[in-house]
Parts: C-alpha cells; structure tokens; sequence
C-alpha cells in the first residue's frame, strides 16, 4: 500500500513538472507585446487606448498586447532604467521633449528599415513635416508621429460675460485688463475666491504653458540655432516681468502659483476659481470631466495665445506632440512595428479625436475628418499648428536649461531674487549648460 | 575550531554575501565607473570632469549646504522628541502599550507617502493648515507654505520631524528599559531630585544609544529622497533642493549619467565618514 502510495506522488510530481512544458510549447507560437503609455492611467484616454489594443488583437490572431500604465511623472525613470537594463516595454509613447535624449543613449530603435519597407517617403507623406522633426536625427527616423496639438487661452466664457467681458484678450494689455475684471470675491464681503488666471509654474507641464507668454511677447528661450540662450532679449524681459508683475503686484493669480501644476490649472479652471488658462484640446476633455457642473463643452472657449501690438514674430505658441516609439531590446520587432502602425494609422486617429479630442499628425486626417473639421476647438488649434507654433528646443541639454530657468522664475516669484537677478542668473545658467 | 566547521561557517554565510555583492556592491562599483565616464553612457572614456564641475557648481554647493541643515536640524529634532516620548513611555501609565503603538504610527507611513499627504495639507488654496488658521483667526489670508522659500525648507524638515522620530524612541526607550531600577531607588534615598537622576543616571546610561541612535539617524538622513520630491521638489527656487534628489534629477531628468554617479559617489563618502565612529563602537562592543 505505501509502495502504491509512493508510486503515484511519483506520478503526480513528473504531470507537475512535464505539463507546463506542453503549455509553454502552444504560448511559443503567440507573440505578447507591452505596451506602455502614460494615458493608459487616465480614465478616458485608458479605455480608447485599450479598446484599441482589443482591435489590435483582433486583427492579429497571434498577437497579444500586454498594457502598462505609467505615471507622466515616473515615465523616463521607468523607461530608461528598464531600457538600459536591456528589458523595456515593446513599444511605448513619448512627448517630444526627451526624445533627443533616447536617440542619444540608444534607447529607441531606428525604424527606418521598416519604414522603407512600407514605402520610404511616400508612407511618410501624409504626417505633416514639422512632426518628422522630433523624431529623425541623422537621417534615421526613430519614431512614429501620432497626435499634435498647439497650446492656446483656454476661457470660461460664462465668467467672462458676467464680468462684461464679451471677448477674449488679443494683447498682453488686454490680458491683464480682463485679469484684474475677473479677480474678485464672488460672495459680497467674502475674500477673493475668483482670478483671472493661473499659469503653471511647477515642474510637471510648466515648459508648454509657461513658453506660450515667452513667444506671445516675441522672445523666446533659446536662439533659432538652439545654441545660446535668448533671455537677455528686451522681449523676454518684458514677459518675465509681466508674469512676476501679474502675481505679485496685480495679484490676478491665485496663492500658491508657484505650486501650481497641469493638473493643479485644470482643477481652478473647473471649479471656477479662474476664468483663463493656458491648454489645448484635451483641456476640454479632461476640465469637462472634473466639473459636470461646469458644462465644460458649452462654456469653454479658445482662443489664440495674446501677443504684444507691436509682435513681430509669427511664432505665439508651442506644439506638443506625442509619438509612439519601439524598445531597441523587443524579441518582436516585426510585431512591435505592426502595433506602431496601427496606432498611427488614419483610423486609429479619427478614433483618437472622437474619444479624446485630440488631433492627428496626419494631414489627411486633419483636413478631411468630419466631426474634426465641425470642431470650433479644431478651427483654433490647427490654425496655430499650420501658422504660428514651434517645438521647443529639439536638444538633449534641454531639460537643464528648462529647470534653470524655472527654478529662478520661481526665485523672482517667491521675492528671494528681483526679475532682473533672476533672469540674469537663467541666462548665464543656460549659457553655461550650452556651453558644455 | 576544525577546518570543516571553519568552512562551514563561511557556507552559511555565503548567500548573505552573494546578497550584498549584488543589491550593495554591484550598483556601487557601476556608480563610481559611471562617475568616471566608464560604463552605462555613449562614449566611455576615463574622464574626471564630472568631479572638476563638482567643484565649481553653485547648485551642488548649495544642495550640500541644505543637506547639513536638513540633517541638523531633523536628528537634533528626533533627539529631542524622541527622548521626550521615550521617557513618557517608559512610565508606568495605564493602557501604555496603547500609546506606544500611537507614537510609532508616523514612521509606518514611506515617505513619499508621508511628503504627499503634508503637501495636501500645506497647500494654500484647499490646505487644512491653512483653513484653521483663517479659522482661528490667526492669519488673513492664506500663507503660501510651500511656495515661498523661506518656508518651504522649514515645512518640509517639519514633515520629516513627524515622520521620523519614533525611529530614535524605539532606539531610546530599548535603552532606557535596561537601565535598571535599582540606580533610581538608590539615588531617591540618596535625596537626588528626578532632574538630578535625569542627568547623573538616565543620560550617562543612555550614552551609548544615543550615539547609535544619532549616526543611524544622520545617515537615514542624508540620503532621504521621497519626502522631499513629493513635498516641494526641491523648490521654490533651490531652497530645499538636498543631495540626493540633485542625483535624480541629473540622472533622470537631464540624464547627465557621470555627473549624477559623481555626486552619489561624493554623498557616499560623507556617509562612510559618519559612520566609521559606528562601525568604531560596535566593533569594539564586540571584543
């Protein structure tokens, strides 16, 4: 009895052991992706990102794609500790800003085989040119361009009207005029609870939001070659001063600015405590979505970034893009390259501006989509794109010289440097970091 | 003792060293051959300019300057604290063990959990500090705590004051629980007061747990990270930027690798230099 026992424990080990085998011999001939991006946490951008893999998967039986979510914030931490350890997700997604420094390290693939592949340049015709920009470095292209929007005023055109305000600003003078009408108590012998408007001044968003006052007042951070720091201009004089001046003297900012972030804006603006922010199309999805009661879609204006009367440059506001880039460490690279396709293909693009409200970097998407061309956000945006917007600067130094420049106009606006100090001191900081 | 049993010691001991080479010695040797342009980057070349800009930047400078304060004055606070709630503790007082649990509950909470929840209750707009204050009437307007550089240091070493002392007093009340009773009971016949007692008995036997407490302390300190990035973020300004969050942000933010390992390589030896006087007490505990 203990001899038949033992024999069958025998038995039952080996199944255990030799079963999994069999398993892992089918799950060979089925290739899993990951995929990861930072929308993939956010509610409503998840699940468009999500039924799209489900499409994918449908569309290649063999196919599976693992989803990771990543915070905006931890992304480049986790991507290029995991990169550099040779793992990595499969494909992921990207802002323009780090992009140069991926390229740098090694720590995207060159997807110029395959895009050849696919036809070359004639494939690539439909992405507008300026899209191409963040993602080719010496004539190798590294990623693929999927959504591109410019940064805009973003108003409550309900607290406009009710301070008599029937339009919105076109100058900085108007700008601070209309600030000043809508800082206010909104309950009679209360504190002030309602401003004009907030900027974002800290880390996370502050480059696109802050950069648009920069190019509305004709300066800009650097020098169009990108090799010398252009805050020693009168122009960018003027815009720091007048961002200091709006916080300190005017007071048409809420306390607190300086710890303001993306989200931070948002929430003021839905929650009606500010009546203008600096956004773009997805300010009217994600603000809609904090405040039912605020009828985000109906209330919610756009307009042009102002710029001073006498402007002489075209350049008022500044692009973001978002692209989707493959792991130089995939075990699938024909498989990876699949899924960037799909994400970046027409149909996906139309489904990522009726979900999201978001636009595409493919001309024909843009220009001949319906609900896109019946968009008055649209109409907006994509005259900023086509006119009046640029990338900021393209350069692996570039999140150094962002952060110097922050971390003084912070120091301007807490009172511990005077404006001029502070944008001294980010000017030779820069020139120093450019200068390595 | 045999060669067998000489051997075998060592065979149980060799998955804890295996541990250590790979999680502590393995990270360290890549950090110092990073610092030197030698590994982990796109062109590696033996180079020290990572140590020569050391010298000459301002921001380093001043992250060293705020790491010395920052330590300062939160081991000099958990000392105090510590001590004060440890001998709280150490009397007999009914459902203690109760309280004891209370006290230790900050240090449950990881720091970058604990900097979030004193950044929500600093804030200036919706901040609980800030809405009892009005309250009260003791202010008129909101402060801005975190946005203004000469609060924002003090705010954050506050936070890690709550967070971090129960650390000592854990330490602490282990060493005034072995004092024993007797030297009291002597010392009260002998007319001494309990101010006396403090001094010329609870102190000098504590002498040691005090300095133990006070090196792990400081080197918990110097490389603390979470409460700090999730409160200000080492502004406004650089006025709480610390050593350790300078390292993240020139490895993973500007991604100037070698300079990044330089700077780690610099606040290890600062840490290896406290703790030699540790290394110094236990060893000598030991013999």
């Amino acid at each position: 009895m203990k001899g038949k026992y033992h024999k069958l424990v025998m038995i039952i080990i080996t199944l255990a052991f030799v079963t999994p085998l069999f398993g892992f011999s089918n799950a060979v001939a089925e290739i899993t992706l990951t995929y990861s991006d930072w929308q993939l946490g956010q509610d409503i951008w998840g699940r468009s990102l999500r039924e799209a893999m489900a499409e994918f998967e449908r569309l290649n039986p063999g196919i599976k794609v693992k989803t990771e979510p990543v915070a905006l914030g931890q992304r480049d931490v986790k991507f290029t500790t995991a990169i550099r350890g040779g793992k990595g997700p499969d494909v992921f997604a990207l802002d323009a800003n780090p992009v140069k420094q991926y390229i740098k390290n090694k720590w995207v693939k060159d997807l110029t085989p395959f895009i050849e592949k696919e036809g070359g340049k004639d494939w690539l015709s439909d992405f507008y040119p300026v899209t191409l920009m963040p993602v080719t470095e010496k004539d190798g292209i590294y990623g693929i361009p999927k959504n591109v929007v410019a940064m805009v005023l973003v108003y409550n055109s309900d607290l406009l009207n009710k301070s008599g305000i029937s339009s919105p600003p076109k100058t900085w003078d108007d700008f601070r005029a209309v600030s000043k009408k809508l800082t206010m108590a909104t309950k009679s012998g209360g504190p002030i609870d309602q401003w004009g408007a907030t900027l974002v001044l800290a880390k996370a968003c502050f480059d696109l939001r802050f950069s648009v006052v920069l190019r509305g007042f004709g300066g800009d951070f650097l020098t169009p070659d990108w090799k010398h720091s252009a805050l020693n201009t009168p122009e960018a004089k003027q815009a720091f001063n007048f961002v200091v001046d709006s916080i300190l003297k005017d007071k048409t900012m809420p306390p607190g600015v300086a710890q303001v972030d993306c989200n931070g804006a948002r929430r003021l603006l839905a929650h009606k405590k500010v009546g203008m922010i600096f956004g773009t199309m997805w300010t009217i999805t994600e603000v809609s979505g904090m405040n039912k009661d605020l009828h985000g879609w109906k209330v919610l204006e756009m307009a042009p970034v102002p710029q001073t009367s006498d402007a002489k440059s075209k350049i008022r506001s500044t692009l973001f893009q978002k692209s989707i880039f493959m792991n130089p460490n995939t075990k699938n690279p024909d498989a990876a390259w699949k899924l960037v396709k799909f994400l970046t293909e027409k149909k996906q693009m139309q489904k990522w501006f009726v979900d999201n409200n978001m636009l595409s970097c493919r001309q024909s998407v843009n220009e001949g989509f319906g609900p896109i061309l019946q968009s008055k956000y649209a109409a907006v945006v994509t005259n900023e794109i086509a006119n009046h917007a640029a990338f900021l600067p393209l350069i692996p130094q570039w999140p150094e010289c962002l952060e110097a420049f922050r971390q003084n106009l912070q120091a301007a606006v807490a009172g511990s440097k005077t404006p001029e100090q502070a944008l001294m001191d980010a000017h030779n900081q820069i020139e120093s970091i450019l200068s390595r | 003792m045999s060669i067998k049993e000489h051997t075998q010691g060592y065979l149980f001991i060799l998955p804890a060293l295996l541990f250590l080479v790979v999680i502590l010695g393995f990270p360290a040797v890549a950090a110092v051959l990073q610092s030197f342009n030698l590994m982990w980057v796109p062109d590696p070349s033996f180079s020290t300019k990572s140590y020569v800009r050391l010298l000459g930047d301002v921001e380093f400078r001043t992250s060293v300057l705020n790491t010395v304060i920052f330590v300062t004055s939160t081991v000099g606070m958990h000392l105090l604290i510590g001590l004060g709630v440890a001998l709280l503790l150490n009397m007999e007082i009914k459902n203690k063990h109760f309280f004891r649990v209370v006290a230790i509950l900050p240090w449950t909470v990881p720091d970058v959990i604990g900097g979030l929840i004193w950044r929500f209750m600093f804030d200036t707009l919706p901040g609980i500090v800030n809405a009892v204050l009005l309250k009260v009437g003791l202010v008129a307007d909101p402060i801005d705590w975190l946005g203004n550089p000469a609060l924002a240091f003090p705010c954050v070493i506050f936070a890690e004051v709550w967070r971090g002392y129960p650390y000592v007093m854990l330490i602490l009340l282990a060493g005034l629980q072995a004092i024993p009773k007797e030297l009291y009971e002597a010392a009260e016949i002998d007319g001494s007061s309990k101010f006396t007692s403090f001094f010329f008995i609870t102190l000098p036997n504590l002498k040691f747990m005090i300095i133990i407490a006070t090196i792990l302390d400081i080197i918990w300190e110097c490389r603390l990270f979470g409460m700090v990035y999730s409160m200000t973020g080492g502004g406004p300004g650089y006025s709480s930027q610390v050593l350790s969050l300078l390292t993240y942000k020139h490895y993973f933010i500007f991604f100037n690798s070698p300079y990044a390992g330089a700077i780690a390589v610099v606040l290890a030896l600062i840490m290896l230099f406290i703790s030699i006087p540790y290394l110094r007490m236990t060893m000598r505990q030991e013999l």
